[in-house]
Formats: C-alpha cells, sequence, structure tokens
C-alpha cells in the first residue's frame, strides 16, 4: 500500500464522518426531531469496527468536540461519551463482527444509551423521556447503516 | 483512553466555567460553521425556488396587500413620532431619561438543528457586522432572545424559552417588575416568585423592563397565558406565550442600544 492510498481511504473516513455530523443538523419537522438516530457515533462505531487501526479513540475525541461545539453544547460531553464508547468497541471488535447485523443492533442501542447517560449526567438540565428516542431510532437504522458504510469501503477499498 | 478522559473533563469543567475558555470555543465554532452552513443549504435552495417559480399575479397580489401595510405603518409611525416627542417632553418634565434611536441590523437565521434540549439558533452575522454578547434579538412581533456568542460570520442566539434563560420583564398594565424564564421544550415562559395577589390578570402584556441594562425597554415579550394559585405554596404559577414567533421567523433585528456605538454595517434608524 502507498502512501497516497492510505490518504485516499482517509478521506472517505472523513467524508462519511461530515456527512453524518450533515444529518445531524438538517431541519426536520418537530415531530420527528427527538427521533434523529445518533449518525456521528454510528459511523464512528462502523469504521471502528471495520478498521481498528485507523480509527480510534482519539479521532472519537476530537470528532466528539466538534460535535460539542456543533450542536452548541458545553464543550467535552460528547468528546467524552464518544471516546468511551470508541473505547468499548475497539476492545471488543473481534467479537462484534462475528454477530449477526440484529445482534449488532442490540449492542449499538446499549452504546447509544451509554452516550446519552454520560450527557445526562454532565449536562444539568432535566431530560424529558423523549431525550431516550435515539437509543431505538439507532438501533433501527443500524442494519442500513451498517451495509451502506460495507459497501463504501469496499468500493473505495478503504483498507 | 484515560487521556482523552482526563482532557475531556478539563475540557468540560474549563468551558462550563466560562469565560476563560471564550476564544478557544468561538474558534472551533468558527472551523465547523461550514459544515452548518452547508447542512441550512438544501432550505436554502427550496426557499430560492419558492421564490423564483412564483407566478406574477401571487406577485402582483402580494404587492398590494404589502403596500397597503406599508401604508398604515406609516400612518402608524407618524402618530408614534409625536407620542414620542410627548413622552421625551414628559420625561424631561420629570427628570428621568428616555432612550431614543436605538439601531438595529436584519440577520437571517441558518435552517438547522441544534441540540434539541436546548433553544439555540445560529443568524448569519457575527463580529464582521459588530455584532457582540449579549446584544438583545427581535423579531417582527417581540423579543426573541440574545446572543451569546460570536464568531467573525455567525452568531449563536439563545431563544427566552431556553430555561436557563430569565428576561426582565413589566407588566404594561400594571408597571408591576418581574423576571420571565424558560420552560424549554414547551415554547412558554413563567414568570416566578410572583405572590398570589400580585395583580396579574390573563391576556395582560409584558414588555421588557430596561432593567439589568441589557435589553432596551418597552419591547413585547409576551402575554399571560393562564395563572394557577396552589393551595399552600408560596408563590403563584404564571404561564406567559412569547409574543415572537420563535420557530416561524427566518429574519430576525439585532438591537444597537443608544448608549453603545458600535460600527455598524448596513444598519438604520428605526424612529429617523
Amino acid at each position: 500500500m502507498t502512501n497516497t492510498e492510505s490518504a485516499h481511504g482517509m478521506g472517505v473516513i472523513i467524508i462519511t464522518i461530515v456527512f453524518a455530523m450533515l444529518l445531524m443538523m438538517l431541519p426536520i419537522s418537530d415531530q420527528f426531531r427527538p427521533f434523529r438516530p445518533e449518525f456521528v457515533l454510528m459511523v464512528l462505531i462502523y469504521w471502528v469496527m471495520a478498521l481498528p487501526c485507523r480509527v480510534g479513540v482519539g479521532s472519537a475525541w476530537i470528532v466528539g468536540v466538534l460535535m460539542d461545539a456543533l450542536m452548541g453544547v458545553t464543550l467535552g460531553i460528547s468528546a467524552l461519551s464518544y471516546a468511551l464508547v470508541i473505547f468499548f468497541t475497539a476492545r471488543f471488535y473481534l467479537q462484534l463482527r462475528q454477530y449477526p447485523t440484529w445482534q449488532q443492533a442490540l449492542i449499538i442501542s446499549m452504546l447509544v444509551l451509554v452516550v446519552h447517560i454520560v450527557a445526562m449526567v454532565m449536562s444539568s438540565q432535566t431530560r424529558h423521556l423523549y431525550f431516550w428516542l435515539p437509543v431505538l431510532s439507532s438501533m433501527m437504522i443500524w442494519p442500513i447503516n451498517y451495509a451502506l458504510l460495507r459497501n463504501i469501503r469496499r468500493y473505495f477499498h478503504v483498507k | 483512553m484515560l487521556l482523552s478522559i482526563l482532557a475531556s473533563i478539563a475540557l468540560f469543567i474549563i468551558d462550563s466555567r466560562s469565560d476563560y475558555f471564550f476564544p478557544f470555543h468561538s474558534v472551533l465554532s468558527t472551523i465547523v460553521y461550514p459544515i452548518q452552513a452547508s447542512a441550512s443549504m438544501p432550505n436554502d435552495i427550496a426557499s430560492w425556488m419558492k421564490g423564483y417559480f412564483r407566478d406574477r399575479k401571487q406577485l402582483q397580489e402580494k404587492n398590494a396587500v404589502l403596500e397597503i401595510t406599508n401604508l398604515l405603518n406609516h400612518v402608524r409611525i407618524q402618530k408614534m413620532k409625536a407620542l414620542e416627542r410627548e413622552n421625551v417632553s414628559l420625561r424631561e418634565l420629570l427628570g428621568s431619561s428616555f432612550y431614543l434611536h436605538e439601531r438595529v441590523l436584519v440577520a437571517e437565521l441558518l435552517a438547522i438543528d441544534l441540540d434539541p434540549f436546548s433553544q439555540q439558533v445560529i443568524i448569519d452575522k457575527g463580529r464582521r457586522s459588530g455584532v457582540f454578547a449579549g446584544q438583545p434579538v427581535l423579531d417582527a412581533t417581540g423579543v426573541m432572545g440574545q446572543v451569546i456568542e460570536v464568531t467573525p460570520f455567525a452568531s449563536r442566539v439563545i431563544l427566552l424559552v431556553d430555561p436557563s434563560h430569565g428576561i426582565p420583564v413589566q407588566l404594561n398594565r400594571t408597571g408591576l417588575r418581574a423576571v420571565a424564564t424558560g420552560k424549554g421544550l414547551a415554547g412558554i415562559l413563567q414568570l416566578k416568585h410572583l405572590p398570589h395577589n400580585a395583580d396579574v390578570q390573563k391576556g395582560d402584556l409584558l414588555v421588557t423592563s430596561g432593567l439589568g441594562g441589557l435589553f432596551p425597554a418597552g419591547y413585547p415579550v409576551g402575554r399571560i397565558a393562564s395563572i394557577y394559585l396552589p393551595q399552600g405554596e408560596a408563590f403563584a404559577e404564571i404561564i406567559v406565550n412569547p409574543a415572537a414567533k420563535m420557530d416561524l421567523s427566518s429574519e430576525v433585528l439585532l438591537v444597537f442600544p443608544a448608549l453603545r456605538q458600535q460600527k455598524t454595517v448596513k444598519s438604520y434608524n428605526l424612529f429617523r
């Protein structure tokens, strides 16, 4: 693998993460807003599962800080929760790869739950029941996300 | 891992204790602004298309309606000028001051969703246009909020309905002063710490009192929607409907208080 190839692979990873950020900000109607899945986290989890040597806790932390700035919350909340979740994913990526997709989806929902618990502990506001809806919607979206990203990875030969 | 945990906690503590870290936060916000701007693009394109493909008849009708409202507004402003002059001379007699000639700047909202649990919006004017932190933001019908963070090209506005925001208000009918705080998701305000026997009625108009020095006095904040007097509690529960159309406005006015002369771009006088 030459140097240019690896740079190209990194570009694909960054583009998918930026696209996930756009999906997090895209205006949708108020009824559906609480259901918005954690796109950025799912993309990060996929890349860690597939290429644990390329994407790790450090990059998850950087993405988390950027997400905090994007969303306008106190810096450090997403950074900590993303780093934590990616740490666990990176530790158990071999098991995760073996599971069927629906079982992965269950584990993803647990990981999203971890992110939301961290966010709840760190931000002092009282939270509505709506706050937990992304846990469900992320679980539903995971199989699509997984298939899509796998095709992208194979198409662009990201290694 | 440990490093990133420590780094996040350090970031969190410094950022929530604010001001020390302000430059870094605004640098980050500037970095992510292109992403926010591009997320708002589909909406911008849609509204441009809507404007482009509107037929002539509709435009003519709309123009006629606008001309009539313009005429009406002009008549009102004339009356307003007379009232203003009268008010100033009365205040002079009383020996108190009245701020005139606030300058305004029009800004547009970016059509993007932020954290659904904090009520904030991003506008497309920043330090380059003279916007400053703490600046009051209005829309056509009332006070919307205030600027909390400024970057060169954009700024972040916290809305009145955010639970962490409070605004000093005054009942227009009685002059009673209170603080209206946000309640978050529901899009309403509440008046806290008013006793049961306070002279408040349903439908009363609340205006800014000008106390605190941040918001100019006399702009509408909202109307009393309901009053509940719980038995055995010290204070009444008073709910206020905000006057500003928080979710509908796409253009907002930034007010430059009269005492604070800033370099302004394309700003003009409200009451010529």
